[in-house]
């Protein structure tokens, strides 16, 4: 009973670090113990696991949605420079 | 070590403080797209962006002299242009829709390997754009600089003029909330 109230815990406590880490861990900003750290939790819980892919999915949509062209852009600003500066 | 291209900016930054107009104008046409993207997402629409590049550059201009290179010049100018732009925003009444709650969508699927002809593409980027759009300026800024423009932390930090810790917590925050709006979208384009 004890013992497993004190996995349960420890779960728990790596449940929150991990969740905390997720950016860091795709962004390759932990040291070796961090991402095993991260690594191991998620194997173990399917929350975190999904979480994990479907926020790195995100990532890739988020860096997809690109730049508008706006070729015109750079004269009209130097125009309205010159008028008011 | 700086790159060449990085060498040639410090120089026209050098000679626009001198006062070249010639060398201000080069800037102008290196950055003025991606500052316009930048703003896009904070302010109403296009011509609004448009405005505001134009007085982010009108006062980057004006001030260029005191520009004591502390900074990339690229970064001092996103700060001056996120700052007009927030200036404006602040006028309107906030809506923000984008919840920062970090709990998951229950019944949620695991949509990471969805293909995407499961949803029209472009239906996605638009919820994405919805999604940011409904951040609070002060989780916006992070994921728009960082994951849209490609913009190092340590660069999205200056240009923010937050440390890198507090500029990593609120871009994790604010990825939570996009992906948790991914998740309501997948939810309700199941069949």
């Amino acid at each position: 009973m004890i013992r497993r109230l004190l996995q349960r815990r420890r779960f728990m406590r790596e449940h929150r670090w991990t969740h905390t880490h997720l950016s860091d861990y795709l962004d390759g900003n932990l040291d070796r113990a961090g991402r095993e750290r991260v690594e191991d939790h998620v194997g173990l819980c399917s929350q975190c696991r999904r979480v994990l892919a479907t926020l790195r999915r995100t990532l890739a949509g988020l860096r997809a949605l690109g730049t508008p062209r706006r070729p015109d852009l750079a004269d009209g600003i130097i125009e309205h420079v010159r008028d008011q500066g | 070590m700086r790159s060449v291209a990085a060498e040639r900016e410090a120089v026209l930054v050098e000679r626009a403080k001198a006062g070249d107009r010639d060398a201000f104008e080069e800037l102008v046409r290196r950055h003025a797209e991606r500052l316009y993207a930048v703003v896009l997402r904070f302010v109403a629409d296009g011509d609004e962006a448009q405005e505001v590049t134009q007085e982010a550059f009108l006062r980057a201009w004006r001030s260029i002299a005191r520009f004591e290179g502390r900074s990339r010049f690229f970064t001092w100018l996103y700060r001056i242009g996120i700052n007009e732009a927030k200036r404006r925003a602040a006028r309107r009444p906030p809506v923000v829709v984008t919840s920062l709650e970090d709990e998951p969508v229950p019944e949620a699927s695991d949509w990471s390997e969805a293909p995407e002809a499961r949803s029209d593409q472009r239906d996605l980027l638009d919820v994405l754009e919805q999604a940011i759009r409904g951040l609070p300026l002060e989780y916006r800024a992070p994921i728009v600089l960082r994951d849209v423009e490609g913009l190092s932390t340590a660069e999205a930090a200056e240009a923010m003029g937050l440390g890198e810790a507090a500029l990593k917590s609120r871009l994790h925050r604010a990825r939570l909330a996009v992906r948790r709006a991914l998740d309501q979208y997948f939810l309700d384009a199941e069949p």
